[in-house]
């Protein structure tokens, strides 16, 4: 594992693409394996027939011309598809560190997505708030990873987090079978987003959930009585905050055990990303996670 | 340490403000974006409690601010007691208003006592000038008397304004001011002192301003405004208003005026809180006015010939309640005509029309004389004379011009029998130099108009008016064509249409080529005979209108008599080279004429002004408000030396610099704290 980068100085880098590199240099090409058989419809060249390819994919109009074998050969031979889905509601704009939730999430999925790029895996990059508000189907293709980055880096958050409603709308774009990478702060109501998830592992994915808190969230280590006010709907409450912690701290902890079960039933990796984890690592434990899973080699 | 305006300290008590407002209990205000508050109850807010001082040097600060801000507002300053002289001499003029609007109640005796007060608090150090004002301004007391007298300035004066009784006449308030301020400029040794002018007046509306708005007034010299008051309001106001056009025209139209009538005006002053009143004519004339307008009441003219009285009342002030009419007085004027006595009453005659035209009227009582052409001299006092085209023998001719050179009116009409020698006998113009013809219109219908007729010139003044230029009615049948040398001595006051001469001008001698009578033209029947008539009248210096009534204060017209009698009795007589003025409303006796006299009208307005008016024109007035306010001159003078001393010191500017320093100190230390709550209350500990 490579050594942990300083988070303030990643921070300091303000193109996103720039960031995601920095993070993604020096770790080793992943180890998928692609569900397809490796084709796609868009036609490149003719290669020779060699032992052992398919013989679906030889071009039996040429064999009939020229009596040899040939193998049609497709542009951009995808192996994995891999669709980012990011949170965009207010609430990742929260952040007591030099980043914000929404800040994370963004290198994160960039960094992703420039990894898998780089060995030639399919990515598209979805966000969402109240419901899905950008989609971008995953492709390989020069000038993508460009569009995603572009997507990724858009600021301003906007409206409030449903879940539920947003992961439906998914499974109706995202067809083909893939693996879907969900970074969200899960600020929602969670009862409906099980089966939700369910319905996407139902359809062949495979579903990464990369639960992305603030550590001012997760210890609520505020000490002065305030008005609070949410970032999503706007409402204000008054909270003394050495009262209410102890409350907040078992309502968190219930909910964030929630969702590992519900994952866990679903077989939906699940992965606890605070917002002060170095991106390289949580990179690294998803590729460790990845090649424990499939049982190691680029499959 | 005194202070200039102690009571500013009290705001000093302001500083409780900011201590209660740091001791103040209230709950925190700060607010905390958070991501959800899904897993957060609302709570009660619990106020803050602050039992000690909170940020007690902000507290510090601020107290500091607002007492010197008192401090500074209360004008601190040392008291040096052996400094050279703490106030200034003075020089002070009393201007005392001796208007008729002071007659009302006790106005005048207030006036008086107030002016008797302030001359006796007068040091003799300072120097003292006394006046009164009306219409004009009169000194009672000058400074170069008083220079040389200031120790028995008192003992003098006092009589003199005990002495003293309002007069009848207007008020000039602006002429007085200007007057008063050219004397401190006039008297010498008065540099240097303070100069001041006590004005003590009713202060009525009605006095005039308009000499202050020729003059900036002088930075150094403060006008006190010492106003003596009645409280009743109520008053009427009587004066002789303007007879109407349409009345005039009437006159020319039926000039014997049988229907003559009066026209006065009744004001009602401002603040008036009556508005019904009677009006002592025959028979007597009641009404209603609305307080601050007034109304113009026709009665039956006054004919008694000692002179008439008209009075108003229902108001409170008698004093300008009265207008005198005096009696028409007619002049006579001697004409003569210059042909048959028979005519007299013959319809085609131009002595028929004369005669008929000529009516005696209010101003005038013409006399017309009839004598044959071959008298050999005109009646003696003669001084109208109408030639109708007769000839007149020599003797007579020579005695017309000779008329005429006397500044009597001559109008002679040059007709068929006329002959170029004699219009030499009567204008000294050679009868060669003279070229008459007959000029008869071609046709029964034919006719000449009048065209170009100098209607400025003196002897056509009736026709100045636009109205009575239009001579399109008036057609002449037969003129003598007159044709004029080039240097002719003569002026040409109209013309026909064709070019020809129709009236000739030189000095009062007046031809006209064409007769008034209907065989040579209209001009006897139209409406401009009789106004042409009249307006030659007027040439000769007979105005046909009634005198003007005569204000107090205004010149009594001597015309050569010697005497003159006054309304009270008595009988003055003016020295050659004096111009008497009347000095009261009333009938004056001037010679044989009688001369009414009124009241200014404007004096009866008697609502007080507003000094800021006399603040508008540039007078630097402090009001000094009724009598009983009266501040004594000691402590004033005490006052200002301590302004001096303040100013001279200027310890509110040391004030006002600490003053700033402890603001920016304040708004540095409230601004780095107020960064530093925020910052608390946003960060997670």
């Amino acid at each position: 594992m490579p050594a942990n980068l300083d988070s303030t100085a990643l921070a300091r880098i303000r193109s996103l693409e720039l960031r995601a590199k920095v993070i993604v240099e020096g770790l080793w090409k992943g180890m998928h394996r692609s569900p397809y058989h490796g084709f796609s419809v868009e036609f490149s060249e003719y290669r020779a027939y060699v032992q052992g390819d398919d013989p679906r994919y030889i071009d039996w109009k040429v064999l009939a011309r020229s009596d040899r074998t040939f193998i049609k050969k497709f542009e951009d031979e995808t192996n994995l598809r891999c669709q980012l889905v990011v949170d965009h509601s207010r609430s990742m704009s929260f952040g007591s560190g030099p980043f914000t939730k929404a800040d994370y999430a963004a290198t994160l999925a960039a960094t992703l997505a420039l990894f898998l790029m780089q060995q030639g895996d399919a990515v598209g990059v979805t966000t969402f708030g109240q419901t899905l508000q950008e989609h971008i189907p995953a492709r390989n293709r020069p000038g993508h990873l460009r569009r995603l980055m572009l997507e990724l880096e858009k600021p301003a958050p906007a409206g409030t987090t449903a879940l539920d409603i947003s992961v439906s709308q998914l499974a109706e774009l995202v067809r083909k079978r893939g693996l879907i990478c969900l970074v969200s702060d899960l600020l929602a109501p969670v009862e409906k987003l099980e089966r939700q998830l369910g319905l996407l592992g139902a359809m062949g994915h495979d579903v990464v959930l990369f639960h992305v808190m603030d550590r001012a969230e997760i210890d609520f280590s505020f000490d002065k009585s305030a008005h609070f006010r949410d970032a999503e709907t706007g409402t204000e409450r008054f909270v003394d905050p050495n009262v209410a912690r102890e409350v907040y701290l078992n309502r968190l902890n219930v909910h964030r055990d929630f969702i590992r079960r519900a994952c866990e039933r679903q077989g939906i990796e699940y992965q606890w990303t605070p917002t002060d984890t170095p991106l390289e690592r949580v990179l690294f434990d998803f590729l460790s996670r990845r090649q424990r899973k499939k049982g190691g080699g680029r499959v | 340490m005194t202070w200039l305006f102690p009571l500013y300290l009290l705001g000093a008590a302001a500083i409780i403000g900011p201590i209660l407002m740091h001791l103040r209990r209230r709950p925190p205000q700060d607010r905390v974006e958070f991501s959800s508050l899904m897993f957060l109850d609302a709570q009660t807010p619990m106020p803050v409690s602050k039992r000690k001082l909170d940020h007690w040097l902000l507290l510090l600060l601020r107290c500091l601010a607002l007492l010197l801000l008192a401090l500074m507002f209360a004008r601190p300053l040392l008291r040096v007691e052996n400094e050279a002289p703490l106030f200034q001499q003075s020089a002070t003029i009393i201007l005392l208003d001796s208007s008729a609007s002071m007659r009302r109640g006790d106005l005048w005796k207030q006036a008086v006592d107030i002016a008797s007060e302030r001359l006796q608090k007068v040091a003799v150090t300072d120097r003292l000038a006394v006046a009164t004002l009306d219409r004009q301004t009169q000194l009672l007391w000058s400074f170069d008397q008083d220079r040389g007298a200031a120790s028995t300035r008192v003992a003098t004066l006092k009589p003199q304004l005990s002495a003293l009784k309002p007069s009848w006449e207007s008020t000039d308030l602006g002429q007085a001011l200007v007057d008063a301020a050219g004397w401190f400029g006039s008297a010498q040794g008065l540099s240097g002192l303070q100069k001041r002018i006590l004005l003590v007046s009713d202060l009525q509306e009605g006095a005039k301003l308009e000499a202050l708005r020729s003059l900036v007034w002088p930075e150094n010299i403060q006008v006190e405004v010492m106003r003596v008051e009645v409280p009743n309001a109520d008053n009427f106001t009587l004066s002789l208003a303007a007879s109407s056009p349409e009345e005039s025209a009437g006159k020319d139209k039926a000039p014997k005026q049988t229907e003559a009538v009066t026209r006065v005006r009744i004001s009602n002053a401002r603040e008036s809180k009556i508005s019904d009143f009677n009006l002592d004519s025959t028979p007597v004339t009641s009404g209603y006015i609305a307080p601050g307008s007034s109304r113009v009441v026709t009665v039956p003219a006054l004919t008694q010939a000692e002179g008439s009285t008209l009075t108003v009342t229902g108001d409170a002030w008698d004093f300008d309640n009265r207008v005198y009419i005096a009696p028409a007085q007619p002049k006579t004027v001697k004409i003569v005509f210059i042909g048959d006595e028979k005519t007299r009453d013959e319809a085609a005659s131009p002595l028929f029309y004369l005669s008929r035209a000529l009516q005696p009227t209010a101003s005038l009582r013409p006399e017309l004389s009839v004598i044959a052409a071959t008298a050999t001299a005109l009646p003696p006092d003669t001084q109208l004379v109408f030639v109708s085209g007769a000839r007149l023998n020599a003797p007579l001719a020579q005695s017309v011009r000779a008329l005429v050179e006397k500044d009597g009116l001559v109008v002679s009409v040059i007709a068929e029998p006329t002959t170029p020698q004699d219009l030499e006998a009567l204008t000294g113009i050679g009868a060669k130099d003279w070229n008459l013809s007959a000029s008869r219109e071609e046709g029964s219908e034919s006719y000449s108009m009048l065209a170009d007729v100098q209607t400025a010139h003196p002897l056509l003044r009736p026709f100045a008016d636009e109205r009575l230029r239009d001579f399109t009615k008036l057609r002449f049948w037969h003129h003598r064509k007159v044709t004029l040398p080039k240097e002719s001595p003569l002026e040409v006051l109209a013309r026909f249409d064709n070019g020809d001469p129709a009236i000739l001008g030189k000095g009062r001698l007046i031809l006209l080529t064409s007769g008034w009578h209907p065989a040579d033209s209209q001009l006897a029947l139209s409406t401009k005979f009789v106004p042409l008539l009249y307006g030659w009248l007027e040439a000769a210096g007979f105005r046909n209108e009634q005198a003007a009534s005569l204000l107090v204060g205004d010149v009594l017209p001597l015309d050569g008599a010697t005497t003159i009698m006054t309304p009270d009795g008595q009988t003055l007589t003016p020295k050659p080279g004096t111009i008497p003025r009347a000095e009261m409303p009333g009938i004056y006796r001037v010679g044989k004429e009688l001369r009414a006299v009124n009241l200014p009208p404007e004096e009866g307005r008697i609502t007080p002004m507003d000094v800021a008016k006399l603040r508008e024109l540039g007078v630097r007035v402090e009001d000094g408000g009724l009598k009983g306010a009266i501040s004594t001159l000691a402590e004033e003078k005490e006052r200002l030396a301590i302004t001096e001393q303040e100013g001279r010191q200027r310890a509110w500017i040391w004030l006002l610099g600490a003053l700033l320093v402890i603001l920016g100190w304040e708004t540095w230390l409230a601004g780095r704290i107020r960064q530093s709550v925020p910052q608390q209350a946003f960060t997670p500990a």
